[in-house]
Order: C-alpha cells, then structure tokens, then sequence
C-alpha cells in the first residue's frame, strides 16, 4: 500500500512540475505525504491518483494545492538571538559597503522581510540596501507584498524585536485597525518581490546577504545542495548566509565554501577565493 | 614457492638477552686480563727473588774465596819472614791477620740463612784460628829462635795440614753456594719460561675475546639499528594515521607510507566489510590490473590470510602464479608479503605488499608489529564513519521535526483562521444573494455586447479576406516585374558574352594570352550570370502562375539515351562510373512535359556528379507498387546531412554556405526541380548520409493529370529556421587523442617552463619545439583547435603559440575561448599566422602577432619576450592617500616579502607614478587635495600616457548610488572605511594580486585595439541596458563598449521608460533594449509592455535578461512584448549574437 502511494506521490509531483512547472520531486518525502494527505482530505479524495486527476483537470486547484505543498508559517524577528548575532555581528562588515543587497529567499508572508528592513532601518542602512524577497507561491508573496498582519499576533512580534536588540518601537513600523495590523509602505519600498524557485531558477543578483530559514528543511539532500551551491554563487566574496536553527551547511558538498561566522545562529560567511 | 611462516620473541626481550651477552663477554675480559696481569707479577717477583738469591750466592762465594786469600797472604808474609828474617816481609802477615776477623763475621752474616754453612762455620773458624796460631808460632820463633827452629815447626806440616783443611771447608762451601746458584738459575729459567708462554697465551686469549666482543657489540647494534627501523616505522605510520581520517584516506596514507618506507613495488589494502574483504587503496596497480575489489573469508591466499590471522610471505612468485587469486594482478612483483591487520583476535585489514627484491625478516616484522596499530586504526575510522552517518542521521532528524513542527503551526492557524472564515461565511452568504442578483443583470449586458462583437467579426473578415487578395495581387506584380526583369537584363547580357567570345576566340591574333583569358572568363562569369537568370525567371514564372505543361508521350529509353550521352564525356572527365537500368515492370512510355522532366533529371545529374568526386553516379528507373514511376539519380558523393535536407530545397541555399565557394551554383536549381516535380505532378524525395553520398528521386504519375498538381509551397524569401543562428556543429578533431608528433607531453617537469605550439605544419611546429629547447622551454604540440584547448587546461602551459590556419576550427577561437576560461586566460598568447589577422587577435587578447613566413631571429625575440614576461613575480600595489599616517598603517597592512606599497599622497604624484611605472593594483581614497578621486579615474582612463591597474576605491564616505554607479566603471571594488574594513581591504587586495588578470596584456593597449575592430553593426548604436545589479550592468557595459555601441543605464523599469522619452526628445532615440526582469520598482516584465503600449516605440527591439529556467517564464516574456529573451548566466557571445540580430539595419 505504502507503495502504491510512493508511486502515486511521485507521479502527482511529476504532473505538477510537467503542466505547471512547479517542481516538488527533490522535497523531502516524509513531510509530503503528511501534507499531501492533508490535501487529499481535504479535496474529498481517496487516492493521490484522483487529487492528481482533479490538479491536473482544474487548474483553479493550483493555488490550493501550493499552500498544502509549501509551508508559510513565520514571525516578525522569529529566533530573536539570530537577528542579535546578525546586528552585533554582521552588519559591522556590511556598514563597509557603498550598497547592499539581501536576498530573503523563501519569503513567506514577508514576516523575514519586515524584520530585515527594520533591522537594517533602525542601523542605518536602510537606504544602501536593495532588498529581494522571492517565494514561489503567488499567493504568498502577494500577502507579503501587503504587509497586513493579524492584530493578535503583533504582541509576540514585538516581543521578538525587543530580544533582537532593537533600537525602536515596533509601533513606529504599522497601523493598526479592523483587528490587523499593516506594516509600513516605506518598508518595502526598496524591495524587489519575485516569484523564484530554488529548484529550477538561477542567480538573478549578486548580493551579500542571503537569509534563507526554514526552507532547507523541506528539501532532500539533493536539492538542499542545489539551493545551497545557488546561494554559495549568488553571495559576493565574503558574503553572509543565514539559515534556519536547525538546518546546517555541514553535510552538504558545499561546506567549504563557508567558514562558520555565528555558529550558534547558523550565519555562515562565504569564504573569499571561492 | 617456498613460503614460511615467520614466528619471532618479542623485541624487547631479545634485546635484553642481547645486552646481556654483550656485558658477559666484556666481563669476562676484564677478569681475564685482571688473571694474566697477576700471573705475569708472580713471575717477575720469582725472578727478581732469583736475581737476588743469586747475587747473595756470589757475594758468599766471594767473602769466603777473600777469607781464604786472606789465609794465604798470612802464610805468604810468614813463609817470607820466616826465610828470610827481614821484618819487612812480616807486613802482608800482619794486614792479613787484622782483617781476618772482620772477613770472619763477613761469611757468618752472610751465611746465617744456611744451617749447613753455619755448621762448616766452628771447622773453618778452628782451623784459621789454628793456622793462624801455627803461623804466629812460626814468626816468634824465627825472631826468637832463628829459623832452624822455626823451619822445624814449617816441616812439621802442621800447617800444611790446617791449611788443607781449610781449602777443604771452603771447597765445601763454594760447592754447595755453586750448587744452590745452579738451581737458583735454573728455577728462574723455568719462571721466564712460564712467563714467556703466559704472555703468549695471553695474548692469543686477548685477541679471541676481544674478537668475541667485537662481534657481540656489532650484534647488539645491528639490532639496535633494526628496533631503530622498526620503531621509525611504527611512529611514521601512527603519524600518517594520525587525524580524523576517513576509511578509504586512511587506506590510502597507510599503503603510500609503507610502500615508501619498506621500497614495495605494488601494495593493495583491503578492510572488513562485513564478512568480505573491499579493497579500499590501492598503490602503483594500474586499472585494469584485475585485482580483486573483495574477496570473502578464506577464499585464496587473501582469505587464508584473514581467516587465520597470519603473514604470509611468498618469495620468488612464478611468471603467470599471479592470476591463481593474488591481489596483485599482473604486476612483475616477485615477491608478495601478506599482512592481516588485528586486534582483539579480529582481522579488521589486510595489506598486500609487492616487491621486486626479496624481502628481508624487517619488513615481516615491521608488518607483525603494526598490526595491531592498523586494526585500531581501522576500527576508529569505521567508528567515525558510523559516529558521521548518525550525526548525520540527527540532523536529517532535526530537520524533520523542525519541518513538523513547521506543519503543526501551520495547521493551528488554519483552524483559527476557518472558525473566524465560518463566523464570516454566513455574512457572505447573505451577501452572495444580492450579487447574484447583480450578476444576472451583466449576464444580460455580456450578451448583448457579444452580439455586437460577432459583427464586428465579420466586419474584420471580409477585410482580410481583401486583404489576402491584394497580397495575392501584389507577388504575381512583383514576379511580372522579375520575368520582365530578366528579359532585359538577358538582352545586354547577351551582346556582352557574343563580344567575350569573340574576343576570346582572338581571330586577329593581335591579343596577348593573359587577354584572351580575361575575356574567356568574362564569358564564364557571363553565362553564370545568365543561368541565374534564367533560373530566377522559372522561378518567378512558376510563382506567377506563368509556368505552362505541355504533356507528351516520352520513351523512357531515349530519355536515357539522351541523358547518357550528356554526362558521360564527364563522368570520363572525372573519373566516375556512370550507370544506368531501367527497371522491369517500367513502361516503354509515360506521359509528362518532357522539356521539364529532362530539365529537372539534368540538374540532379549535374548535382550528382557536381558533389561526387569518387565512386560514380548511377540513374535508375522503376516503378513503385503505386503505379507512379520512379526516376532516382544516386551518388557517393559527399551527402547532406538530416538538418540540411529540408534547407536544400529553399531558394539560394546550400547544404553548406561554404559549398557555393568550391562547387559554385547559385543554389536555385533543387528548388526549381522541386517545383518543376510539382508542376508535374510528382514530388522530389531525398535519401542521403553525409559523406555516404545521396539518392534524389524523382517521383511522377504514369500519365500528367493536371488536377492531380499540388498547391505551390515556396516563396523566393523563406523564413529563415530557427537555428539559422546557431554555428554549425565543429568538426571533430582529426587527430584525436593519436599525438602528432613527437612532443614534451610524456616528460614534463616543473623545473622549466612549458609552452603549447598550436600548428598544423609539421616542419614548422618541429621548428618552434626545438627553438623552444634552445630556450629551455619545455614544449607542448597540438594541431588542432579541440585539442589545444583540452591541452591548455590539462597542462595549464606558460605561454602559447597559436596558428590561425587549423583543420578543424579557427586558432582565433582557440585564442578566445582561452581568455574566456578563468585557468587560462592569464597565459600569454602569441599568434602566428599566414593571414592577416592582427587587429582581431590583439582584441581578442593575444600579445603579440607575426605574420608567416617568419624569422627565425624574430621568432627568438618572441619567446625571449614571453620568458621575461614570466619571471616577473615582485607584486606592486600603489596606495593613493593623503593622510600620511593612513597611508603608511594602509602600506604596512599590504606589504609583504611579494608585495611592494607604494604611497602617494596626491594625484598628480599618483599620474606622475602612473606615467613611469606599472602597478599591480591600486588602492584610491576619493578625497585628495588636489583633485577628486573621480576625475584622476576619468584621466586615467582617458589618456594613454599611463597605465591603468585595477582599481579598489578606499574611502571614508558613504557613496550615493550614482556616485557608486560612476566609479564601477573604473573600480571593481568599493571599500568604505569602517571597523571591519582593514580585513576586506586585505582580502581584496590579495585576490586582485593572485588573480591572474595583472599577467594580461595592457589594459591600454587592449582598448586601443578593440576600438579598431569594432562591430560595425554595434558602432554608434545606442543600447539601452535596464539592470539592477550594479556588476551585471558593469559587465554587460564592457561587452558592449567594446564593440562600438552607447551604452545608457537605467536601473530600473520606471528609469528605463523615463530615459527612452529623454533620448528621444533629444533626437537620439535608443536602438534597442536589454532589459532585466527583477527589478525594484518596476520590473522588466511591466515596463516592456508599458513600451509596447506606446505607438513610437512599437518596434523597438527589448531582449530580456531573465533568471528563471522554465520555458512559460520565458514564454511571458515573450507575452509581454519582448523580442527575445536570454538565460542567466550570460554567454558572452550569445548576447553579442542576439543583440546583432535585433539591432535595426
């Protein structure tokens, strides 16, 4: 039975990448079954065979089917002593840089992104810095391109600012009305929103700082090399990657192309010669 | 084959009992010569004692021979005193006596020691008292009495008698003192004997022992100098093993180390893997060796090995023995050692060891005593692999629960989020029922308007229905003008070649041969001119419709007839075979044009023999199971290839566009013969294989049915296929892998330097290669383009010498596909060629050109230059700053023993460096007292007094993005001082000195050069590049530039369109757009439609520039309005090529 589904799983991804070029098949398989399953229940099918029957047949499934497949979950300043070590650590190095670029891969609902721009506004380099927030689910970025938060959840964002350090009020940065809070136009005025792939796409910048967190932990190891070699190529000399607390450049066949540079948060610089 | 198992005590006690030996011998030495040295004093003593004994022998001997004396001189004085009575006789008497005493106690003390002579002592001393008392009587008697009476007493012989016995006692005595002196002496005899043989003995014994010695201490260091080795060998190994060594690096330290260490000719080493063995280092085996990968237990002398924990050692290995499962293969080796590796009773290693030499025990034994060492080793790595796959596995593990843990978040705001969408649903609902009202309104309307929408439709039908007829109209004008054309062109045409020909044929003999040529080949390029005519006019006709078919009954036999006597006097011309059958079944007859048919067969004949240079042609007819007759015109001439088959039959084009050159034609008469096949009914089908040769059929109905004609399918334009652009595949090296001729490749050292000589003539590249050794240049031969490159990268040479003129693709492509790659674009190139070609090899990098044929004294000079060019190695960095103290922390931060600092503090000091000198690299703060940072940049780059170095701008000012965008054309790099810049200053520095782009030729000099050999289709043209990556527009800039075309920037869409409007009020409107996709602000994508929407810049031709890799991201481009698109990263030559073909003629 276990596998039939295999198959049936493979076959679906497949079909995906073929019509839509949306390309899951080097994700880690264990979590796409779970939510695979989870989409199965819930377009009322009884085998991945008919979900990709109805994917495949009704294109206005796509959506749906991309926010099973991709997981957007984050929070403003999410791991506060990461953005800590990236200000006390990090942007020292930046400030020698006539200008920056960052590139938030795996952007989400743009959670990364506002933290980013906050914390590069509130140490002054804001205004050398082009931001490049990329996902590659439409919807997501749309919702990141809009800043608009629950109101709920502001309380545990602002909380994250204070440990991250910062140097402001979370307040100055949104509105809040109608139970939701929108975040500051300003913000994403210097941030480019893009719909990319790690799986498929190549280097469309030459940047210093790359934060990419909680995005490897979805991909094999294949793939985890593939978006690793890419951000190890898009980084200038001695350019700063920052991944998720529990991915890690270790095993990849990459590692040495980065020194570790806050090794507790996971920011890895890459090494110059390289 | 003799083997042994070797079994030996453990080192330490044999080389205690060895110590122990050697200390026993020296002991015994010493007592030994302790034993002589007392022998020898025993018998010196004996002999001294002897002496003495000897000497007190003669001294008794002595005082008793005075003692008597003494008695015969009293008598001597008495007898004269007693004859004559003279008192003056009586002295000798009188002395005598006195000293007779004293001469008494001499003997007595000297013979106290001997009983026997004490004994004689009372005899002599009476008898001397009574002599001398007989004497005293006899000298008183004569002074008192005269001599009668004293010559009584004399004659009495009294004295006499005591005298006798006197004589006698001491005879006794001087007997026995002789006796005891004999034996004396001759005990000392015998004790110098004793002595002499002791020494002798002694001697001998001395030089046995120490012999004996000798050869225990020369023992005991031989061992010594083996546990050396030995002990050597264990610690280099544990060295070699040392560190956090995966299992097969480990294997492989191991197998190097002892192989060097104990001179092994092979060795192989294998490692448990389960219950097999797997081989996991191998040494000096060659690949195809037939060494086993594993072997299981006790299978062969590997296994027995492993399965009984011993050395096996095999000396003399027979020719042949190794294929009965040795893991040496087929290696000379003659003598194999077989170690297993354990511990703790397991064999973890196997090592297998090949000598040429015999071995000797050491090896054995260092192998028996690492044994162990090796298995822990072995043991270790295993665990260290096993401890990775877990760390390994943990960390799979975290991500997965992170992943989880990710998911359960996400699920737990979906339920949130669908009990606040159920509280909103019922709203919805409420709200969905006045919408559906709404929307059943604009049903309504939609109707209606699509009702409108169909007129419309129609409306647009009809007017392209007129259209397509006026279009119609339109090609037969323009094919009437080319039949009229061609009419009046032929007239002119005509008169000329009748004129050539006469003048050829020279009736008035009044022209020199060279003339008559001229005119022969007026007349040749005249009836060229006037076939192309023609053939132009039946193409023309055919299109208009004008072509008209006369059928008629044509005997296929005369046609053949016909057609043979035309092309044999060339096939004999040519050397080829011509044949021809006419299958059976065929009819006698068809029914076709025949001026047409013979029209079409000719050209393919002509063609075949045209494109066939050996073999022959053949012409065959036949018929097909459909009734259509089969008229097919085979060669084995050179073939078309499959891409090439459809492209032959289009108007003006060949299988090669290098064909027409050699084989000339103008390439219209497949198309005519196609269409002419057409107009017959029949069509032309195309068999063919390059170089195999090729099958044109011609295809035709028994009988011409003119309803049964095909529509036409050609144009006089055909659109050019969609890889038109692409290069025709290169042609494969000729030589491949065969090495031409004798070169370095096999025996290159690093001692001297290396140069690759890419040449085609033979005699020549022999020339460079020993000018070359002369130069002490090691050289390199490659003689053709594909090879030389797989040369350059494989050997990475100092410098080359590159001929244009190769076989299978230009050396220009060689030169620029090295400066291309980053491992070769340092070396220099120098070009020789018999063409020229110097501006585009000195623009495409190479150093220097020389046109054949060469000198050799100028050929020296050329690789004299290129050796000087690499011995530079001293580094120069010129630091333009004006704080001096900076200046000198900066100059201190970069120098080093390779690296020279150089400190200026203005710019005119900076220029007047720059004039005299040339620097590596240089680092430039902006603020200088006497000019700005920016315009020395613009000087610099603007006059050709100085020389240019990198630049990495170094300052202590935030930049704008202007600012920084203006100084990127000149600076690579741009440092802002802060706490973290020194690190990035060093850091830049360092690789712009490593890399290898200081080894380029001038940068000057270059510019120069590219600016003579600019693209003319790019010169002046005005590129507008829409990017927001500061290095893309840099790079995109100086492809560009150099090719003569403006480049404006804009950094974004929103820019792009302003800058478009500008340039075009100022009357110098942008040529064409290369336009980025992710961009702030507005994107590619946005702005290219915002370009197409306005009227004026409809045909502006935009190339975009995208990341992504999907063929329907790429499809949106090309949606949105772009003309084409192209895949990051950028070919540098595709671009160059795409933006030719886009840019407006």
């Amino acid at each position: 039975m276990d596998k039939t589904e295999d198959i049936e799983i493979r076959l679906l991804l497949e079909a995906i990448f073929r019509e839509y070029h949306y390309d899951f098949r080097g994700y880690s398989m264990a979590s796409l079954k779970r939510r695979l399953s989870q989409a199965r229940a819930h377009f009322s099918c009884t085998t991945f065979s008919q979900l990709q029957d109805r994917v495949l047949h009704d294109p206005a499934t796509l959506p749906q089917m991309l926010a099973f497949l991709t997981v957007q979950v984050s929070e403003v300043f999410r791991d506060p002593s990461y953005f800590k070590a990236f200000r006390e650590k990090v942007v020292p190095h930046l400030r020698t840089y006539p200008s920056l670029k960052v590139w938030i891969a795996g952007c989400s609902a743009g959670e990364e992104l506002y933290s980013f721009a906050i914390m590069f506004r509130e140490e002054g380099l804001e205004s050398r810095t082009q931001f490049y927030a990329t996902d590659i689910n439409p919807d997501a970025l749309k919702k990141a391109e809009a800043g608009v938060y629950g109101l709920d959840r502001i309380r545990l964002f602002t909380e994250n600012h204070q440990k991250s350090g910062g140097k402001s009020s979370l307040s100055d940065y949104y509105t809040a009305a109608y139970g939701a809070a929108s975040f500051d136009k300003s913000l994403r005025q210097r941030t480019v929103f893009s719909d990319h792939s790690l799986v498929t796409d190549s280097v469309f910048a030459e940047v210093q700082v790359i934060s990419c967190r909680n995005v490897l932990i979805y991909f094999d190891r294949n793939l985890q090399d593939r978006a690793i070699g890419l951000f190890r190529d898009s980084l200038s000399r001695q350019g700063f990657l920052g991944l998720g607390s529990k991915e890690s450049l270790r095993f990849s066949t990459h590692a040495d192309s980065f020194a570790d540079f806050a090794r507790d948060e996971k920011i890895y610089q890459k090494r110059s010669g390289v | 084959m003799p083997a042994s198992v070797a079994a030996a005590p453990t080192n330490a006690s044999r080389q205690v009992k060895s110590d122990f030996v050697v200390s026993i011998g020296l002991m015994a030495v010493v007592l030994f010569f302790i034993g002589s040295g007392v022998l020898s004093y025993a018998n010196t003593k004996a002999l001294l004692d002897g002496n003495q004994q000897v000497a007190h022998t003669h001294e008794v001997l002595a005082g008793v021979s005075d003692l008597l004396s003494l008695v015969k001189d009293a008598e001597t004085g008495q007898r004269g005193y007693v004859l004559t009575g003279d008192a003056k006789y009586l002295a000798p008497y009188e002395n005598a006596v006195a000293r007779i005493g004293e001469s008494i106690g001499d003997v007595e003390r000297l013979t106290a020691d001997n009983p026997d002579h004490q004994a004689r002592m009372g005899e002599l001393r009476s008898n001397i008292a009574a002599k001398l008392a007989e004497l005293k009587e006899t000298v008183e008697l004569r002074r008192d009495k005269g001599f009668e009476a004293a010559e009584t007493v004399v004659l009495s012989d009294r004295g006499k008698g005591y005298m006798d016995a006197l004589r006698g006692v001491v005879e006794d005595m001087k007997r026995e003192e002789g006796a005891i002196r004999q034996q004396r002496i001759e005990e000392m005899q015998a004790s110098y004997r004793s002595t002499v043989v002791s020494g002798g003995i002694t001697c001998l014994l001395g030089v046995l022992l120490s012999a004996l010695v000798a050869y225990l201490v020369r023992r005991a260091s031989f061992a010594r100098a083996r546990q050396d080795w030995l002990q050597s060998g264990q610690v280099g190994l544990s060295m070699t093993m040392a560190g956090d060594l995966r299992l097969e690096q480990l294997g492989e330290n191991i197998l190097k180390f002892l192989t060097k260490y104990t001179d092994a000719h092979a060795g192989a080493f294998f490692v448990r893997d389960g219950s097999d063995y797997r081989r996991i280092a191998a040494f000096g085996l060659p690949d195809n060796s037939g060494t086993p990968e594993r072997f299981t237990l006790g299978n062969g002398l590997l296994g027995a090995a492993a399965k009984d924990a011993r050395t096996i050692v095999i000396n003399d290995v027979p020719e042949g023995y190794l294929a009965a499962g040795s893991g040496l293969g087929k290696g000379t080796p003659r003598h194999l050692i077989i170690s297993p590796a354990a511990s703790e009773g397991l064999v973890n290693g196997i090592l297998e060891l090949g000598y040429i030499h015999p071995l000797d025990g050491y090896v054995t034994e260092l192998l028996e005593n690492i044994s162990e060492t090796i298995s822990i080793a072995i043991r270790s790595a295993n665990y260290r692999a096993n401890l990775q796959d877990f760390l390994e596995e943990t960390q799979r593990q975290a991500e997965e629960l992170q992943a989880q843990s990710e998911e359960l978040r996400v699920s737990n705001e979906e339920l949130e989020e669908q009990s606040r969408a159920l509280k909103d649903s019922q709203g919805r609902l409420e709200q969905q029922q006045a919408e559906l009202e709404q929307t059943n309104s604009q049903l309504e309307e939609q109707t209606q308007q699509l009702e409108i929408q169909r007129d419309d439709l129609a409306g647009a039908k009809a007017l392209v229905d007129f259209k397509a007829k006026e279009l119609e109209q339109a090609s037969r004008y323009k094919s009437d003008f080319l039949a009229n054309m061609s009419h009046e062109l032929r007239t002119p045409l005509n008169s000329s070649l009748i004129l050539a020909k006469l003048l050829a044929d020279n009736p008035d003999r009044n022209l020199t041969a060279e003339q008559v040529k001229y005119a022969l080949t007026i007349q040749a390029a005249g009836n060229d001119l006037l076939a192309l005519i023609n053939d132009i006019l039946d193409l023309s006709k055919i299109e208009a419709g004008h072509m008209e078919i006369r059928p008629e009954t044509v005997p296929l036999s005369r046609l053949v007839g016909d057609l043979t006597r035309m092309f044999e006097p060339i096939a004999q011309q040519k050397g080829l075979k011509f044949e021809n059958n006419i299958g059976a079944g065929c009819p006698g007859t068809i029914d076709t044009d025949r001026q047409r048919l013979e029209q079409v067969l000719k050209n393919l004949l002509s063609n075949a023999f045209k494109f066939t240079e050996q073999g022959g042609v053949t012409f065959a007819i036949s018929k097909r199971a459909d009734g259509r007759i089969a008229l097919s015109v085979a060669d084995t001439g050179i073939g078309v290839s499959k891409e090439q088959q459809k492209a032959i039959f289009d108007a003006f084009r060949q299988a090669d566009g290098t064909i027409s050159r050699k084989y000339g034609g103008t390439g219209l008469g497949l198309s005519i013969s196609r269409e002419f096949a057409r107009l017959l009914g029949g069509a032309i089908e195309l068999e063919s294989e390059p170089g195999k040769g090729s099958t044109f059929t011609l295809v035709l109905p028994e009988t011409y049915d003119e309803n049964a004609v095909a529509k036409p399918v050609f144009n006089l334009a055909p659109e050019l296929p969609a890889d038109a652009l692409e290069p025709a595949a290169p042609v494969k090296p000729r030589s491949g892998k065969i090495k031409w001729v004798e070169d370095d490749r096999e025996r290159l050292t690093a001692s001297s330097h290396t140069m690759l000589v890419v040449e085609d003539d033979e005699g020549f590249a022999r020339i460079l290669y020993d000018l070359a050794h002369e130069l002490n240049f090691q050289c390199i031969i490659s003689n053709t383009a594909e090879e030389a490159l797989a040369l350059a990268k494989q050997y990475l040479p100092s410098a080359v010498v590159l001929d244009v003129g190769l076989p299978d693709n230009s050396g220009l492509s060689v030169l620029d596909r090295l400066k291309r790659n980053p491992r070769t674009r340092h070396i220099p190139v120098h070009v020789v060629s018999g063409g020229d070609y110097a501006q585009k090899a000195l623009s495409l990098g190479a150093i220097g050109y020389m046109l054949k044929p060469v000198k050799r004294e100028e050929l020296v000079d050329v690789l004299k230059k290129l050796e000087s060019r690499l011995d530079k190695h001293l580094r120069r960095v010129l630091i333009v700053e004006d704080d001096a103290v900076q200046r000198d922390s900066v100059g201190k931060l970069l120098g080093t023993a390779n690296v020279q600092a150089v400190g200026v503090g203005t710019a005119a000091e900076c220029l007047e460096r720059l004039k005299t000198e040339t620097f590596d690299c240089m680092v430039l703060d902006l603020s200088l007292p006497d000019a700005s940072g920016y315009s020395l940049l613009e000087t610099l780059s603007r006059e050709d007094a100085y020389s240019f170095p990198p630049v990495i701008v170094y300052t202590g000012r935030e930049l704008s993005s202007e600012e920084e965008h203006r100084l990127r054309r000149y600076s690579k790099s741009i440092i802002i001082k802060g706490a973290k810049s020194p690190e990035r200053l060093l850091d830049e520095v360092t690789l712009f000195l490593h890399q290898v782009v200081s080894d380029l030729p001038d940068a000057q000099q270059r510019m120069l050069e590219q600016a003579r050999n600019r693209d003319a289709v790019l010169e002046g043209r005005r590129i507008l590049v829409v990017e927001d990556d500061v290095s893309n527009v840099y790079a995109l800039t100086n492809i560009l530039e150099p090719e003569g075309a403006v480049v404006h920037i804009a950094r974004n869409g929103r820019e792009a369109l302003t800058a478009l409007a500008a340039m075009k009020e100022k009357g110098e409107p942008i040529d064409l757009v290369l336009m980025d996709v992710m961009m702030p602000e507005m994107d590619g994508l946005t702005a290219t439609r915002e370009i197409r929407r306005m009227p004026e810049l409809k045909k502006l031709p935009v190339i975009m520039l995208t990341a992504k890799a999907m063929k329907d991201d790429q499809e949106r481009c090309l949606d949105a309005g772009a003309n084409d698109y192209m895949a990051k990263p950028l070919d540098v030559e595709k671009l160059l090529s795409l933006v030719r073909v886009w840019m407006p003629r």
